[in-house]
């Protein structure tokens, strides 16, 4: 029984076609790296799985049921959760943050409040539940999105460049963040620009180039392959190789 | 989590204000204070749609709504107003559901320009539906003082009626901004695709904050006119007394906040009224250049209205008296 279903998804912007007749499906409690050179359409995927845009042809299967023209809350609602390439935490207390998605499922602020503090320990930053956003590093705003979007107690969980922009030390504290954030349940497709990071975590790797998926397999599998390196080097110039 | 001494500076407030007609017996005075709760609560009932960042300029729509639905039922089929109320809120709440219908779609500016379409249109209903509002000439309300024709002889019973409803509107708004669709306003108004990926229904809280801003405003709207007698299209869908005013108000208190609107109110409110008088014998209109002026320098300088200034003083206060060593170690 696989969790996700992606057929024949395609998304243009005008005369840009952003996701070109994408498939591929993912199996439950799977951490998929999704990767591909900048403009290659990840995000675009990521939005038009958790229905930021509206596809243009195509489905989207959650467990059995369709979700290709269910509105953004109804995805989350329905077990689709995710973070923001740009951080996009809200103007209010940490724990505020990580309220706001348990309140959309019940409407008891104590209950949610408890929630919310149980999710900021599992991720161990229980401590900034007062502080604001704001006036945190990108590391911890980071950590505090994915706090969020777990409190959504997600199925399917997506991860926009969780690591982008962080220093080495930074990234290796977050990186354990992944594994253990599917130990709790959810399926992961993560996007990420730093390699070692998605070579470490990902179980499966898709690779995406112009809209299309050009390759997917192991990570070791995929970095050896032919069209992947094509996508990110260029063609071989025949010039240079004389 | 507000300190405690806030609520006891807080009921000290209340109780001077019950004993305020017992000691001054001056019609201006009273008027002048019961024109203050008045803006309290409007400026308040006001602020709700703006917790989930949205602008109205056009709250004049709902408060004309509800003050021509009691003046008509009472002056026209003999309903006492308390039950004209009633209906009046329900007159509110459907042009409420009317505005929302663009709210789907329109936010921001673009929302604050739909509202004010919205009472001028209403205005040009109430001024040319001449069978049912008597046009420009307007309604006047007959002098039969009595408890159920919401008429009275002195100005006690509304000094205490608007005081009444300015406390039950704030709180009101306190209980709202601190409620699961207080929550999801906030998170709305600071990012609304966020909200949405998180499963929060953005267009369903924006909905149902304007429908409590509608009825809410509606009540003012009918209390109003009963304490006025008089009413006419351009007083009750007055653009600057119950559009500008109430926005005026909130945005120089801290628009969003559940305080500002209070402070705003209880600042602005003299203050109009004093240049209003004083003002207009040098130049007509010249009270709107000082209101201009004051919302410029407050947007410029203190974008966060008044109460961003007070809060970190009040929460200062509050920490150092928690962690007593804190402050030791600071100073």
């Amino acid at each position: 029984m696989t969790l996700l279903k992606v057929k024949n998804l395609t998304k243009r912007f005008g005369g840009l076609v952003a996701v070109n007749d994408l498939s591929f499906e993912v199996n439950p409690g799977e951490i998929v790296g999704l990767i591909g050179p900048n403009g290659a359409g990840k995000t675009t995927v990521f939005n038009l799985l958790s229905g930021i845009h509206a596809s243009d042809a195509g489905s989207v299967t959650l467990g059995d049921r369709e979700i290709t023209h269910l509105a953004p809350h109804r995805r989350s609602l329905a077990g689709i959760g995710r973070t923001f390439q740009v951080v996009r935490t809200f103007e209010m207390t940490v724990l505020e943050n990580v309220m706001v998605p348990a309140l959309a499922r019940d409407k008891s602020i104590a209950k949610a409040r408890e929630t919310a503090l149980e999710v900021l320990k599992m991720m161990g930053i229980e401590n900034l539940a007062d502080a604001l956003p704001g006036n945190l590093t990108l590391a911890q705003r980071k950590r505090i999105e994915v706090a969020r979007a777990m409190a959504t107690k997600p199925r399917l969980l997506l991860l926009d460049e969780v690591l982008a922009g962080l220093n080495p030390t930074e990234v290796a504290e977050n990186l354990p963040l992944i594994r253990q954030v599917r130990d709790q349940g959810a399926t992961i497709i993560f996007i990420e620009h730093v390699m070692a990071a998605v070579m470490k975590v990902s179980e499966r790797v898709l690779v995406m180039a112009q809209g299309a998926l050009i390759c997917c397999g192991t990570p070791s599998e995929v970095t050896n392959d032919e069209c992947v390196i094509k996508a990110y080097l260029g063609e071989e110039d025949p010039e240079c190789s004389q | 989590m507000k300190p405690k001494y806030l609520h006891a500076i807080g009921a000290v407030i209340f109780i001077l204000l019950l004993l305020v007609p017992v000691f001054f017996k001056s019609t201006f005075v009273l008027h002048i204070y019961t024109l203050i709760f008045f803006y309290v609560a409007l400026t308040a009932a006001w602020n709700i749609p703006a917790f989930g960042g949205q602008l109205s300029l056009g709250h004049a729509s709902f408060f004309g709504i509800g003050a021509y639905t009691a003046a008509i039922l009472y002056v026209k089929y003999g309903v006492s107003p308390w039950v004209g109320l009633l209906i009046a809120v329900g007159a509110s709440l459907l042009g409420g559901l009317i505005l929302s219908l663009p709210l789907v779609r329109l936010r921001g500016p673009f929302f604050t320009l739909a509202s004010i379409a919205f009472a001028e249109v209403l205005r040009m209903v109430a001024i040319d539906w001449r069978s049912m509002t008597n046009g420009s000439v307007g309604i006047n309300i007959p002098f039969k003082p009595g408890f159920q024709n919401m008429t009275f002889t002195s100005g006690e019973p509304f000094y205490y009626l608007f005081l009444a409803t300015a406390v039950i509107v704030v709180l009101l708004t306190y209980r709202i901004r601190n409620s699961a669709l207080g929550f999801h306003l906030r998170a709305a108004a600071s990012d609304d695709e966020a909200a949405r990926a998180l499963g929060v229904n953005t267009s369903l809280a924006q909905f149902l904050a304007l429908m409590w801003s509608a009825g809410l405003t509606g009540i003012l709207g009918v209390f109003y006119v009963f304490y006025n007698y008089v009413m006419e299209p351009n007083t009750a869908f007055s653009m600057d007394l119950f559009s500008l005013q109430p926005a005026l108000n909130g945005i120089i208190g801290g628009m969003g906040t559940v305080w500002g609107p209070v402070i705003g109110a209880v600042l602005m409110t003299p203050l109009g009224e004093f240049l209003r008088v004083y003002l207009s014998t040098i130049q007509q209109g010249l009270h709107y250049v000082v209101y201009g002026l004051v919302l410029i320098l407050t947007v410029k300088f203190i974008p966060g209205g008044i109460l961003s200034i007070l809060e970190p003083l009040i929460n200062r206060k509050k920490k150092d008296r928690d962690n007593p060593k804190e402050k030791e170690e600071r100073s």
